[in-house]
């Protein structure tokens, strides 16, 4: 630092600074700036190692254990695929599949579109009272999956429920929430109950840092309510929207919580509704630990598939940040 | 002359305050017709209805007899009003294990978890975003494709290398995956790029500090929004996980609420015995999520900072 200035000040009458000077300087310079790097790697190691420890080798250990088959007689013996050829032609495995990417098929658009309308509204200030509902509408998000599941699960209760009692009282035929026709959808209404609100937060804050200029430009320029939303705001948080899906679709394709703790009300919620389902009840009830693991395997290999495929579909249109 | 232009600076300091400060932008801009802001009015609240009926229902439902939750209307309360006894019956009630002891282990678990995550991510953050070491790109690439892995395909195998190591049924084997938020790292080094100036980290290095006392003297108390909204996402994340500690955790003992609340409910729907449980899974379900909604109030200002704003466009 110092010798920079010396060679600033005295260079205009005197010879350039010497060259080996200038060089140490750098030398020096650079050591100071290696030490501080290998530093920065103390404050990330911390998270590193507790992520290492009780992610990756758990994953890889799934990979590991999906190979072996543990038999009543004859121990555990490595079998190669046979788990995952096994899960692979499994029907029960892929009804569950199909069922949940219905689920994530319904329930993340519905939510998505809800959660954007209201969003903009809290945005723009076009209802009255905008900051109350907002909170209110958060609420959800303090509420387990399990309770809100509880709740939802007792008031839509076959023959006892409020809500099937309300139907009964117009004199309507018994609704049957949970009758095949109908289970999925109630699950669909307790996924978007839960959260909806915490989607709300998220678009809203995006939409809060788009540029006040982008849009009061607009506004000068004299465009329109609905072209300022539809051409403006949501094209720039658009990869906001993109998270918000990805984030709703991973979770919806581990759909477990809501159909299992309704499954003594339900009598329809099978050992297989869910991959997820289909594998605690492999696991935990049929103790077949390496075929459970295969399932894991197996359905994190289709999340992460189509997320990623997902998410260069977006890149490609160059709406990624 | 002047009284036609006295108004306009008040206009324009009132649209000001408008567009800045309270960062509403007035209705009037837009021309929208009052019809348009009643019906938008009445979507937001028909949306309320919809999230407060569980809530109201839950409520009133705590105050009544087990026979009285389903043979009256659910959305009104009855006679008798019984809601002490039920939450009396709640904390004495140890049939299926104890609700005190679930909720002392989940506010054990959440409050571990919620600190380590937010100590660990502010650490990270901070690193990612103030340091250029070796690998730090491809540090940062793994920890982010970790978010798009989901939580089923490692509980198993959590549990199985937990009881290879006899951590299963551990206090630590709960709470520590909490722990593990790359959401967290992602903000923190977000918020951590825009509000601690390399200038004041430079200077503090000149004066001769250490690298923890810059990141604790500096740099944290900078951070302090950003902490305390990833405290809480992570209290909140910890709070209702169920499907984890579901998991790993086979000791009703080491019970989160989440774990002991399915045993009741389940309990109230398998055994035929439906009046017993009833009135007191239901007070338990609203004792449990009290705590949450009370942090909320305590806390709202903070949801509306400016960090999950900068987090998902930055």
């Amino acid at each position: 630092m110092t010798q920079v200035v010396v060679s600033g000040a005295e260079g205009r009458n005197m010879a350039p600074p010497p060259v080996a000077t200038a060089d140490v300087a750098r030398r020096r310079q650079r050591a100071f700036q290696h030490r501080r790097d290998r530093r920065g790697l103390w404050f990330v190691m911390p998270f590193f190692v507790v992520f290492l420890m009780f992610l990756v080798v758990p994953l890889v250990y799934s990979v590991y254990t999906s190979f072996f088959t543990t038999r009543m007689i004859g121990g555990t013996v490595f079998t190669g695929f046979s788990n995952y050829t096994q899960a692979l032609g499994d029907g029960a495995f892929w009804t569950g599949m199909g069922r949940t990417f219905l689920f994530a098929a319904i329930q993340v658009p519905i939510m998505v579109v809800i959660a954007t309308f209201f969003a903009t509204i809290f945005d723009m200030g076009v209802a009255r009272f905008g900051g109350v509902f907002r909170a209110l509408f958060f609420l959800p998000f303090a509420v387990p999956g399990v309770v809100a599941t509880a709740m939802w699960g007792s008031m839509l209760q076959t023959h006892v429920g409020v809500f099937v009692r309300i139907f009964l009282d117009l004199g309507l035929p018994d609704p049957n929430f949970f009758g095949p026709g109908h289970l999925l959808g109630v699950i669909v209404v307790i996924a978007i109950w839960e959260w909806t609100g915490f989607t709300i937060i998220l678009l809203y804050t995006a939409l809060k840092s788009v540029p006040r200029d982008v849009v009061e430009s607009a506004i000068v320029d004299g465009a329109k309510f609905s072209r300022i939303v539809t051409r403006i705001k949501l094209p720039i948080i658009r990869p906001a929207i993109i998270l918000v899906v990805i984030i709703n679709v991973i979770g919806a394709l581990q759909l477990f919580t809501e159909p299992y703790l309704l499954s003594p009300m339900a009598p329809n919620v099978s050992a297989n509704y869910t991959p997820t389902v289909y594998m605690y009840n492999e696991a935990f009830s049929a103790y077949s630990y390496d075929f459970a693991a295969a399932i894991a395997v197996v359905l994190a290999f289709i999340i992460i598939i189509i997320s990623t495929v997902f998410l260069l579909s977006q890149r490609r249109k160059g709406a990624l940040v | 002359m002047s009284a036609t232009t006295a108004p306009v600076p008040s206009s324009v300091a009132r649209r000001q305050r408008n567009l800045g400060v309270s960062s509403e932008v007035p209705l009037q801009l837009y021309g929208l017709h009052r019809r348009t802001v009643n019906l938008v009015t009445l979507a937001c609240g028909v949306f309320t209805l919809f999230t407060l009926i569980p809530i109201w229902w839950i409520f009133v439902s705590s105050t009544k007899t087990a026979p009285n939750v389903n043979s009256t209307f659910g959305f009104w309360f009855a006679h008798p009003f019984v809601l002490w006894s039920n939450l009396k019956e709640v904390f004495t009630n140890k049939e299926d294990g104890s609700f005190l002891q679930w909720l002392r282990n989940t506010a054990i678990y959440a409050g571990i978890g919620g600190v380590g995550a937010t100590v660990l991510a502010a650490m990270a953050g901070y690193g990612f975003a103030r340091f250029n070491f070796r690998g730090k790109n491809l540090l940062f690439i793994w920890i982010m494709i970790a978010l798009l892995i989901p939580i089923v395909a490692f509980a198993v195998p959590l549990y199985l290398v937990y009881a290879k190591v006899h951590l299963d049924s551990t206090m630590p084997a709960i709470f520590i995956p909490f722990m593990i938020s790359p959401v967290s790292v992602y903000l923190m080094r977000v918020y951590a790029g825009g509000s601690v100036p390399r200038e004041l980290i430079d200077a503090a290095r000149v004066d001769g500090a250490g690298e923890a006392r810059i990141f604790l003297r500096i740099a944290v108390p900078l951070m302090v929004p950003a902490l305390a909204t990833v405290f809480m996402l992570n209290v909140v994340s910890s709070w209702n996980n169920f499907f984890l500690p579901f998991i790993v955790n086979n000791s009703d003992k080491l019970y989160t609420l989440t774990q002991g609340l399915q045993v009741w409910f389940w309990h109230t729907n398998i055994s035929g015995s439906t009046e017993n449980f009833t009135a007191i899974t239901i007070a338990a379900s609203m004792i449990s999520i009290s705590p949450l909604l009370l942090m909320f109030v305590v806390l709202q200002r903070y949801w509306r900072g400016g960090l999950l704003l900068g987090g998902l466009t930055g």
